[in-house]
């Protein structure tokens, strides 16, 4: 076996190896496709065990009845488990819950991490430090972190409603309240996942070229001219990067719910990752389990083969 | 051809890898894997709830060793909502990572339905001590560990749910003691009153009830005993829903009630919140698993209360009487252990009228047996625990105060769950609730074959 360009093959085929022996048709030779597969063989396996066989397999279950006594599927059943799932009002109802979740938390977490990006930007003492401390939250582990935030908005033992006594509102339920218990869902995954976006942003605007605004400085441009006209511009890309990023990762979120609120009250906070994960790993249906996590998936791709495409046609526009 | 001769042989590794992770487990020895030796100790794992693994690593372990020195024990302890479905896709997979695991009191069906668990009066009587007495069992406990006539596993901790009292804020409050009699009406005259301000300083400082109200499997438990003791069970003895009805709306609308006397914040209470709130001396009254009695009024370093200032008794009495839930973890042999005799042995040691001594003089757990409860207590503050425990078992077998047995138990209580924290957080008034729940339990037992 052995790695080489066209060109060295070319003479290898006229003249033998030193000291091979071997005559130059007899030897095995991979050749560069061939290498190229060899060394890419382990990744692929990887990838294909990894990736794709859970996809496959979850795909396969989500068509059969799941037996639990031989732990596999076994019988075909067809589209039956995704009618059940389609009339499943509680599955219908997290998709609305997981909608209500995305449509606040990301544009709060994108605005948010842009604008601290831009504090962090300008030169002050003590930035450094700030920087560091907002990668905290990101090194927290999801469950930690809701059960650190329960802990801290408890109505009788929290320091958030201690706080909030001080200057007399409260106590507020937080977390057994329906509509307060979202918006904790959203405050905790904002607390964790605003700094990623910070980093993220931080990098772009570090990135961008001086001449430019050397060049709107020239032409005259005010602050605010050159803010809207000029850094948001040339911004747009890393914004699209990140908020896809953390769409990505907002859209599969279930782990916080789990530790604060365990989708409550009631379905209040059901996001449809940890309805399909108490399905699953709960009720152990993993046929229904699986034909949600299909569907989803579906949607997820579709949402982002779409958001894909804005992003693209943002950078174009400007 | 080669390409071919390529995609062939990356096909067989795949193949060949997939087929390596799913090899049925070894042959058991005809000894049960033995007893060890001293230089070949047996190793066995444990599942446990992570509530008590560590003090059965720490000190049940060593004590069990100073009998069987050469069985190695291991207790993993995992948390209560995580532990079903763990300990299910650990008896359904290919091989045994846990030769014992440990089930609360509803979830043995369901284990026992995957055929992963041993027979205890039948597939391992070879390693069964002939000392060891079932009879001695109360049957109630023992009841938790059998389905369909088998003995799946025997109780290893026993536990009902029962009412624990401050004396001192009863006291305060001027309100006479709960006893076995006490009504659900006197309760709630009493519960106004304990809702107190103890220190003077002008605000609500003391509450009358601690107890689960959140979203969870367990919370329903409460208003479930209300139920069986206005003589109402869940589910008739055709399995088809019985609580659809007046009383069932009356049972939930009791424990949603109690919201009004529990602290701020109480709707989000499981099983911590609770504990924490009685003892710091917040809560008069806690309706919780009675083994929590030792840490909350005799362990120092987890409660403020002492001995004599914690009560125990029943909850309160409905038409058919005073109201408790049992809630026994047992403990079974897995069928792909490779080591079930010593599995076996260890499990026999344990619930062994010698470990139950050590277990409830060190942990403060409940006994099972017979001679245990009607012998010396371990200490003086379990003279009146065991007293209230008997009261409980007598009470639990007359009204059938325990959670569905059958292997979908744990899906019941989850429909019960979502609603009891529909009607607890307004989404729901407790009619709706009950009406919703009584539809979900009749779809979910039709769709697994059950005549509705």
């Amino acid at each position: 076996m052995s790695v080489s360009t066209p060109a060295r093959r070319t003479g290898a085929a006229k003249a033998p190896v030193r000291g091979s022996g071997n005559t130059p048709g007899r030897r095995f030779r991979l050749g560069e496709p061939g290498t190229a597969w060899l060394f890419m063989t382990p990744a692929l396996v990887l990838l294909a065990g990894m990736l794709l066989y859970p996809i496959f397999y979850t795909l396969w279950v989500s068509f059969s009845d799941f037996d639990l006594a031989l732990f596999q599927p076994t019988g075909w059943v067809g589209w039956k488990n995704y009618e059940a799932v389609l009339k499943d009002p509680g599955f219908l109802e997290s998709l609305k819950v997981t909608g209500i979740y995305l449509v606040i938390a990301l544009p709060l977490q994108m605005i948010l991490g842009f604008a601290i990006a831009f504090l962090l930007n300008v030169e002050w003492r003590g930035r450094g430090v700030l920087r560091a401390l907002f990668l905290i939250p990101m090194v927290v582990a999801p469950v930690v972190a809701g059960g650190i935030w329960r802990m801290l908005l408890d109505p009788l033992w929290g320091v958030v409603n201690y706080t909030l006594g001080l200057v007399g509102v409260g106590p507020v339920e937080w977390i057994g309240d329906p509509t307060l218990a979202m918006a904790s869902v959203i405050l905790i995954d904002t607390w964790r996942w605003t700094p990623f976006v910070v980093l993220i942003a931080a990098a772009g605007i570090m990135a961008l070229p001086g001449d430019v605004y050397e060049a709107a400085k020239s032409d005259g441009a005010t602050r605010r001219q050159t803010m809207w006209h000029v850094t948001l511009p040339l911004l747009v890309p890393v914004m699209a990067a990140a908020f896809v990023v953390r769409w990505l990762g907002a859209v599969k979120m279930f782990d916080i719910a789990l530790a604060a609120t365990k989708g409550g009250p009631g379905n209040s906070t059901n996001v449809v990752n940890l309805y399909i994960y108490e399905k699953g790993f709960r009720g152990l249906e993993f046929g229904s389990a699986s034909s949600m996590a299909t569907l989803v998936l579906i949607i997820t791709m579709i949402l982002t083969y779409f958001l894909f495409r804005i992003s693209r046609r943002l950078e174009n526009r400007w | 051809m080669r390409r071919s001769l390529r995609l062939a042989a990356a096909a067989t590794a795949l193949g060949l890898t997939i087929t390596a992770c799913g090899s049925p487990a070894p042959e058991v020895s005809a000894d049960g894997g033995g007893l060890g030796t001293a230089e070949n100790p047996v190793s066995i794992r444990v599942i446990a709830n992570d509530a008590f693994a560590k003090q059965w690593q720490d000190q049940l372990v060593p004590e069990f060793n100073k009998k069987y020195p050469n069985i190695k024990v291991s207790v993993d302890g995992v948390p209560y909502n995580d532990q079903l479905p763990k300990t299910m896709l650990e008896l359904t997979g290919p091989t045994a990572t846990y030769d014992v695991v440990l089930g609360d009191d509803s979830w043995i069906p369901q284990l026992a339905k995957t055929g992963g668990l041993m027979d205890l009066k039948a597939d391992v009587t070879k390693w069964t001590d002939p000392g060891y007495d079932w009879a001695d069992f109360n049957p109630s406990p023992l009841a938790a560990g059998e389905w369909e006539g088998k003995q799946y596993a025997v109780p290893v901790r026993s536990n009902l749910l029962l009412m624990l009292y401050n004396k001192t804020l009863y006291k305060k409050a001027g309100v006479k003691e709960p006893t076995a009699e006490t009504t659900w009406e006197q309760y709630f005259k009493d519960a106004e009153k304990l809702v107190q301000d103890t220190d003077g300083d002008g605000k609500t400082d003391a509450w009358a009830i601690g107890t689960y109200f959140t979203k969870d499997p367990l919370t329903p438990t409460i208003w479930q005993t209300v139920l069986n003791s206005n003589g109402v069970a869940l589910l008739d003895d055709n399995l088809k829903v019985a609580f659809d009805n007046e009383t069932g709306v009356k049972a939930l609308q009791t424990h949603v009630d109690l919201l009004k006397y529990a602290p701020p914040g109480a709707s989000t209470y499981q099983f911590n919140e609770p504990l924490e709130a009685f003892r710091q001396g917040r809560t008069a009254t806690m309706f919780m698993w009675g083994s929590v009695y030792k840490g909350s009024a005799v362990d120092k370093a987890s409660t403020t209360l002492t001995p004599e200032e914690v009560g125990v008794t029943t909850l309160p009495a409905g038409s058919a009487g005073p109201g408790a839930h049992r809630g026994i973890w047992s403990a079974g042999v897995a069928k792909k252990s490779q080591h079930p005799a010593a599995a076996w042995t260890w499990l026999q040691w344990v619930t062994s009228k010698e470990g139950e001594k050590f277990t409830g003089s060190a942990f403060g757990t409940f006994p099972a047996r017979n001679s245990s409860l009607d012998g010396t207590p371990p200490a003086e503050w379990a003279v009146p625990v065991y007293k209230a425990l008997k009261d409980g078992y007598t009470v639990v077998d007359k009204n059938k105060m325990w959670r569905p047995r059958l292997p979908e138990s744990d899906a019941v209580q989850q429909i019960l769950a979502l609603q009891t924290s529909r009607a607890m957080s307004g989404q729901a008034t407790a009619e709706q609730a009950i009406d919703q729940a009584a539809k979900d339990v009749t779809e979910l037992l039709k769709s697994k074959g059950y005549q509705q």
